[in-house]
């Protein structure tokens, strides 16, 4: 495990700068952030929209990982450990913020505060092809339940059962306002792309 | 099978969950085809907004500031073997002024400890304000202007970023140490205004110690 020492705090592994984190090295401590800084900024910010709130989170979950890196083991589990921090932590926030972070269950179907504009016939099909920035809009103009499960799912790559136990809902919730999320993606990307195609 | 009904089982089937029934409909019906050749579209662009991001500096910034005011991080990370001399220069400076800040801090600190038992014991006694201490640490407005444009220049040296960071937080803490001083002067006995100030000293001061462990390239 420990290979040649390397100078440079860029040339440090993950293992070798969890280990000297935890003799309070603040250059170890560095590269741990710096290996996975945008993974969890981008990860707050598509859950809130908000660049400020996404700013504190991840600090926060960083913070809380570092805190406990003494107690840490074994390199593998490390990213894993952080997101699930960043999760919590997010999450934590959006409750104490009185948003929805468990999506509406079926019977709230009909109780939609914005009224909806359906896609009309003539709205173009997406042709199987989304862009990045039209996505990362559409996404942040979600419902928080639905953007929620959304980002866990088909962004950061959980599964249905990690995301139940995350967000303190069903797996078939979990699954069903996926689907609901993904199809008022479209609409919305339907939508806007024909608003676009509308201006000269 | 109609289109609504091929929607009611759509979740399921994107899942893999498909019969003979839903691919007759998928290849008569361009609507059902389409929709789900945009969901899985949709799906595939998501995990490009996967580490999209990048945050900014200060959020480093200010977990470095609370990982040593926590002690997480005990030791600067010098290697001076490996700095050319003339690197280190302009850094010189910096060592004094880090001292004094802490010391000054820790003077505060010790003050404030000192009045704390005393008022402990007449328990009414207000409690000697921090500001008095200021003269002798050398962390008057003008000081602390003379020594930030250092600070800048001496880090402007690594990057025009680096530079404009420091700017940054310099003009955050010292804005939050007038706001502190103001309200401990105005109220000797307010316990709260008086940890602010602390806190804000102590801020600065870590502000300059990390600057000064970074003053190796
Ligand atoms: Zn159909």
């Amino acid at each position: 495990m420990t290979g040649a020492r390397k100078p440079q705090g860029d040339g440090l592994s993950e293992a070798e700068a969890i280990e000297r984190a935890k003799q309070g090295d603040a250059e170890a401590f560095e590269v741990l952030y710096n290996l996975h800084k945008r993974r969890v900024y981008s990860l707050c910010l598509r859950m809130t929209a908000n660049t400020a709130e996404a700013e504190d989170l991840s600090q926060e979950a960083f913070l809380q990982l570092f805190r406990k890196i003494g107690t840490f083991r074994g390199e593998s589990a490390f990213s894993t450990w952080l997101h699930r921090m960043a999760v919590n932590v997010v999450l934590m926030r959006l409750r104490k913020k009185g948003l929805s972070v468990v999506p509406l269950e079926e019977t709230m179907e009909t109780d939609e505060e914005s009224p909806k504009k359906e896609p009309g016939a003539q709205d173009p099909s997406l042709a199987g092809a989304v862009d990045r920035l039209e996505l990362q809009r559409a996404v942040e103009a979600l419902p928080p339940g639905y953007r929620t499960i959304f980002v866990l799912h088909d962004i950061e790559g959980f599964e249905h059962n990690e995301i139940a136990d995350m967000v303190g809902c069903s797996i078939g919730n979990s699954k069903s306002q996926l689907h609901k999320a993904r199809m008022k993606l479209r609409d919305s990307l339907r939508t806007s792309r024909a608003a676009k195609a509308e201006k000269p | 099978m109609t289109c609504a009904e091929f929607q009611q089982v759509l979740p399921e089937m994107l899942e893999g969950d498909r019969n003979t029934e839903h691919a007759a409909h998928l290849a008569s019906c361009s609507a059902c085809s389409d929709l789900i050749s945009d969901l899985k579209a949709i799906s595939e662009a998501a995990r490009q907004l996967r580490a999209l991001d990048e945050p900014s500096p200060r959020v480093w910034n200010s977990l470095e500031i609370e990982l040593r005011r926590e002690g997480l991080i005990r030791q600067p990370q010098r290697e001076p073997a490996l700095v050319p001399s003339r690197a280190r220069r302009p850094w010189a400076w910096m060592v004094p002024v880090a001292a004094v800040l802490l010391v000054g801090f820790g003077i505060i600190v010790y003050q404030r400890g000192s009045d704390q038992q005393a008022e402990m014991a007449k328990n009414q006694a207000p409690v000697a304000p921090a500001v008095a201490v200021l003269p002798a640490s050398n962390v008057s407005p003008s000081h602390r202007s003379d020594d930030d444009r250092q600070l800048l220049e001496a880090v402007g040296t690594r990057s025009p970023e680096t530079r404009a960071q420091y700017a940054v937080d310099l003009n955050h803490v010292n804005a939050y140490i007038q706001d502190a001083e103001q309200s401990a002067q105005s109220d000797p006995n307010d316990e709260d205004a008086q940890q602010s100030l602390l806190n804000a000293y102590d801020q600065r001061a870590m502000l300059y110690q990390m600057a000064l462990d970074r003053s190796l390239p």
